[in-house]
């Protein structure tokens, strides 16, 4: 029972990073029905520029804490103009001449590119990143939690919410809804469309900064840290389903556990196969996902 | 207001509108009618930006914005109620209100009180106030129609389209679209009025166009439209 406690509650952070990536999935797909499939690098380059901001601040004799809280506004403004340079070079040309799977090669190359650089900037190998909080684990009745996991949960729920308020009270948010309810529409209200989806590019990016730097504390940094998480997330995405917030934060929580349970029950070898096993059964059955609901549209 | 001079538009390579002019002078209401395909919407669609035109110029206050995308033309003051209402599903009603004074929100239009022109679109249509909170593809077809109307209100245009706002409506919901516009009339709203039901509409306009295969057949006073011969037969004919 303990250890099935254990195991659920550590399963739960990284299953909100899954969470939190497949979120930034949804934002794009919303207003532009595309994808950007670089975005475990994005998630890669938050972190390690976040880890390159870091180690300055606490080389400036800043603490870790301090150091942390002044680099996630520098890593959040990255991860905007990033996901701003994605869609610009990668996605802009095939929306406008409506290919079919421009955006698919193009993220995807924009993803590998993004991958040299980095091994060529911060090198292969995996590099520590400093933990903002103290990494002995609490013991909360016999089950050990990183007070980190608890930051990534606290963290992962908040940018959530920040964002959901966004689109719900804001005149820009509503654009950004507007946008992804009816291009042609939102056209006709004055929104520049165009804009909007450049900006749920930029906002995906930043989400997935995010991610890296919450994650990056429990893990390891690197140039290789993006790939398996930016898929992982994906089929997150699939799971939960394309157009719901709460889908990818379930689907993103069941995958995070089932993985830890498979890496203790059967063999760490098998860790990836219950969630990509259950992707398969999700196509097959309800291929808009657990919580993909069939918008409302009456003509 | 609006010069319309020459517009050949359509869809890809095939034209629609083979040289199209007419004029909406301000404070006038006037009236496109036409059979279907004769390419209503598609001379809506080419003023308001959502198509490119191939050729031909559209002034608007003497300024020239053919080729101009729909998010510029709607900050230069003109509002598009299209055809199929495209109200926005998952938001609710008074949501969709504000976006249509989403270039006022952003200072692209003057703000004016926005709060209180919701309230007078409320007093307009009072069914939308009491549907205010419900998503707005909930709304029953009627319903969505006049939300489409007074979204495009919202703006405080100087030029209303709108598009076939009686399609798909019952007899009493026709009654009551018109009446509306009738009364948007009186406050000197410039508009466009695109419509099949041809009758009604050279009732409430000020001046009107037959468009025919993508070209302005006959054109004239609605009242002397009316009474042409050759209107009544091809458009009136059956409506009264």
């Amino acid at each position: 029972m303990q250890i099935l406690a254990q195991l659920i509650a550590s399963g739960i952070s990284v299953g909100m990073i899954y969470g939190v990536i497949a979120f930034g999935y949804q934002l794009t797909f919303a207003t532009s029905k595309t994808l950007n499939f670089g975005q475990g690098e994005a998630l890669m380059l938050g972190a390690l520029v976040g880890l390159t901001t870091i180690n300055f601040l606490i080389g400036h004799a800043l603490g870790t804490l301090s150091a942390f809280l002044i680099m996630l506004p520098v890593v959040l403004v990255f991860g905007l103009l990033q996901g701003a340079v994605v869609e610009f070079l990668g996605v802009r040309q095939a929306i406008r001449t409506k290919s079919e799977a421009g955006w698919i090669m193009a993220t995807i190359a924009l993803g590998i590119i993004f991958k040299n650089v980095a091994e060529n900037v911060w090198g292969h190998d995996a590099l520590r990143f400093p933990s903002p909080l103290p990494e002995a684990a609490l013991n909360v009745g016999g089950v050990r939690i990183q007070p980190m996991e608890i930051a990534i949960v606290i963290g992962a729920v908040l940018l959530m919410i920040a964002i959901e308020i966004f689109n719900r009270r804001s005149i820009y948010g509503k654009a950004v809804v507007a946008t992804a309810n009816d291009r042609d529409a939102a056209g006709l209200m004055g929104i520049d469309t165009r804009l909007v989806i450049t900006f749920s590019y930029a906002l995906s990016s930043m989400t997935a900064a995010f991610a890296g730097v919450l994650v990056a504390p429990i893990t390891l940094t690197g140039a290789n840290m993006g790939a398996a998480l930016g898929l992982k997330a994906f089929a997150v995405a699939i799971i939960g389903g394309l157009s719901s917030g709460v889908g990818v934060v379930v689907g993103g929580l069941i995958l995070g556990i089932v993985e830890n349970l498979t890496g203790y029950y059967i063999s760490t070898g098998y860790k990836d196969v219950p969630g990509l096993l259950l992707l398969l059964l999700v196509l097959s059955i309800k291929p808009s996902g657990l919580f993909g609901a069939a918008t409302i549209k009456k003509v | 207001m609006l010069k319309v001079e020459n517009l050949v538009a359509g869809y890809g390579k095939v034209a629609v509108l083979h040289g199209v002019s007419l004029d909406v002078p301000a404070g006038q209401l006037v009236t496109l009618i036409g059979s279907n395909g004769a390419g209503k919407t598609t001379t809506l669609r080419a003023l308001s930006g959502m198509i490119a035109p191939a050729s031909g110029s559209i002034r608007l206050g003497g300024e020239e914005i053919a080729g101009l995308p729909s998010h510029l033309i709607t900050r230069r003051g003109v509002a598009h109620s299209p055809e199929g209402r495209r109200v926005f599903p998952t938001l609710p009603v008074s949501d969709n209100l504000l976006l249509g004074a989403f270039p006022r929100f952003t200072g692209s239009r003057p703000k004016g009180d926005t709060a209180a022109d919701l309230e007078k679109m409320f007093d307009l249509f009072p069914r939308l106030r009491e549907r205010r909170a419900q998503l707005a593809g909930t709304l029953s077809g009627g319903e969505q129609q006049m939300l489409a109307m007074a979204r495009a209100l919202m703006l405080n245009p100087d030029l209303l389209m709108l598009d076939e706002p009686s399609m798909g409506l019952s007899p009493r919901l026709v009654e009551e679209v018109f009446a509306t516009i009738a009364r948007l009339k009186e406050r000197k709203i410039t508009m466009l009025l695109v419509e099949q039901f041809a009758a009604a509409a050279l009732q409430v306009a000020d001046f009107g166009y037959v468009l025919e295969n993508g070209r302005i057949s006959t054109s004239g006073p609605a009242a002397r439209l009316r009474d042409d011969p050759a209107v009544k037969a091809a458009y009136l004919g059956a409506a009264h």
